[in-house]
């Protein structure tokens, strides 16, 4: 199997704070590949690095098979970057914008123009491609940013949170054209903290944590780490009682793990939990309000892999 | 996953971000009134507040005082392009740092150029003389030098300003004293080593004079170089360190 990214305890250290701290990746080429963790967690550090923005402190990496220190030259012509932040010259156009970028990669004028006029189009863009871009929305600017990765048709895209901010509909078009570019093979890595995208558009998901990853593999593999079943989620009227529900509910030979949300509300995950939840409340003895059962998403193994404490 | 996409042989980088940079130059209202209006609203003032007389001894630092006001153009450029991260995202592409630094430079010698030439279009037309045998060479290479040291004090305080507005302002604690202390508004330089001073002194050779000597002219030359060359090389070594991939 070819790898587009390979890295061997690769590290980033600003002072005291271990922002990467010993990443082992094997990214196969045409994947696409989701990357999930809490603010701060070392995502953006991460991809800085295997972008040639920043040096690792230490460790060794390889991106679509060139060395990321001593050839970074030849990764910058294959790969596309859309930022975090709205990296745009305001008083440029969406087209010269897009031009721009594709003048760095030496493509020649025809081709650029055909192909910016085509992607325009496809983002929605095209009427206003002339307007300068300090006048448009911000799902606009959104959409402009992705553009600008992706116009020289690179091998491997880095997307750091691209959909953050878009309204559904400018959502659901950056999620079109990114599964459209994996269609054509490319590789991309994708952070995101909107866990249906991970869900819906990753192949592999890695979660990483205080630099360090926490948790790999497909999305379906990773709620089954999480325990098979369903996630049975109520809120109790008497919070007092609420440690005391948890244990009773626990003693079920079907119920896996309960856990509380807050003061009321109460997750078990419960093995068949639909047509057992009359069990249940044979047992815990209280009023369950606000009941639902569905199946183990995406957050709840998030959530589970890195606690509900804020980061910085 | 390859690209269909055609690519030049020798992409002409440079050139495509110095059109870049004169674009964004040009649709900064801003930009454009401190560049052109405030040394015209000078020249104007000079000449019908003071009378003649006055306007043409003080024509000669009224010609400098528009060059000088690069240092906080240039400064708001590259103070704005680390704040939009654009030098990051121009990082990822095949553009090389040395590049992108060469063209927000040239982008402002450019500009420089055109603001030197309309300056002297409108002191002329409001009635500035100058003698007879005045070099019109060095008439716009003067200021022009001046463009070459404000790149220098631009580009140092650009590695230490993260945001456009505050290079905008601070800029002028440059401005104001190289201005005032070197004699543009004033009849003689109140400090004699300042670029600025040493500019006013060898305009008013070329101008009231005709005078194109070593030692009233070709002497401040070189030392406005030398200062260029410092300011550029210090200013170079500054931004580049902190803009570098660490």
């Amino acid at each position: 199997m070819e790898y587009a990214i390979e890295t061997s305890n690769l590290k980033k250290y600003f002072g005291d704070i271990h922002a990467v701290d010993g990443i082992d990746l094997k990214i196969p080429k045409g994947y696409l590949y989701g990357v999930l963790g809490p603010n701060g967690a070392g995502k953006t550090t991460t991809i800085r690095m295997l972008s040639t923005i920043l040096y690792p402190t230490d460790g060794e990496a390889t991106v679509l098979g060139f060395n990321l220190i001593k050839e970074a030259s030849e990764i910058r012509k294959r790969i596309g970057v859309c930022p975090q932040e709205l990296v745009i010259y305001p008083r440029l156009t969406a087209r010269e914008n897009v031009h721009l970028i594709a003048q760095m990669h030496g493509i020649i004028k025809k081709d650029y123009k055909e192909r910016t006029d085509d992607l325009l189009g496809r983002m929605n863009l095209l009427d206003r491609a002339d307007s300068l871009s300090k006048t448009y929305s911000g799902g606009m600017k959104r959409r402009l940013n992705v553009l600008m990765a992706v116009i020289h048709e690179p091998e491997l895209i880095f997307f750091d949170e691209p959909t953050a901010g878009l309204d559904p509909q400018s959502r659901r078009v950056v999620w079109d054209f990114i599964k459209e570019f994996q269609e054509k093979e490319g590789t991309i890595i994708l952070t995101t903290h909107n866990m249906e995208e991970a869900d819906d558009l990753s192949d592999e998901l890695l979660i990483i944590d205080y630099g360090k990853i926490i948790a790999k593999g497909t999305p379906s593999e990773l709620k089954r780490k999480l325990g098979e079943g369903d996630i049975i989620e109520f809120k109790i009227s008497n919070p007092e009682k609420r440690d005391e529900v948890i244990e009773l509910a626990t003693t079920l030979d079907f119920i896996r793990w309960g856990k509380s949300v807050g003061k009321r509300r109460i997750l078990l995950n419960a093995l068949d939990g639909l047509r057992r939840i009359s069990d249940i409340m044979d047992v815990v003895k209280v009023e369950m309000k606000d009941l639902s059962v569905r199946e183990n998403t995406l957050e709840d193994v998030f959530i589970d892999l890195t606690g509900r404490r804020l980061r910085n | 996953m390859s690209s269909q996409l055609n690519k030049t042989q020798k992409p002409n980088r440079l050139w495509h971000l110095v059109v870049k940079n004169l674009k964004s130059m040009i649709r900064d209202k801003a930009n454009v009134v401190w560049l052109l209006g405030y040394p015209i609203l000078f020249i104007l003032l000079f000449r019908f507040a003071y009378g003649i007389e006055v306007f043409e001894f003080m024509g000669a630092g009224l010609l400098i005082t528009g060059p000088v006001v690069i240092i906080s153009t240039l400064a708001s450029h590259f103070a704005e392009e680390k704040e939009l991260g654009a030098i990051q995202r121009l990082i990822t592409t095949p553009v090389s740092r040395h590049t992108i630094l060469l063209s927000g430079l040239f982008s402002q010698l450019i500009v420089g150029a055109i603001q030197i030439v309309i300056i002297l279009i409108v002191a002329a037309l409001a009635g500035m003389t100058f003698h007879p045998n005045t070099n019109i060479f060095l008439l716009f290479f003067i200021p022009f030098l001046i463009t070459f040291t404000s790149l220098g004090f631009g580009l140092i305080l650009a590695s230490f300003i993260k945001t456009s507005s505050s290079a905008g302002g601070l800029a002028w604690f440059i401005i104001l004293p190289l201005q005032f202390l070197g004699g543009t508004f004033v009849q003689e330089p109140l400090v004699d080593f300042l670029p600025t001073s040493l500019a006013v002194k060898a305009m008013r050779s070329v101008m009231n004079l005709g005078s194109v000597s070593f030692d009233l002219v070709g002497l401040n030359l070189i030392f406005i170089t030398l200062w260029a060359i410092g300011g550029i090389i210090l200013g170079i070594i500054l931004f580049q360190r902190k803009t570098a991939i660490l």
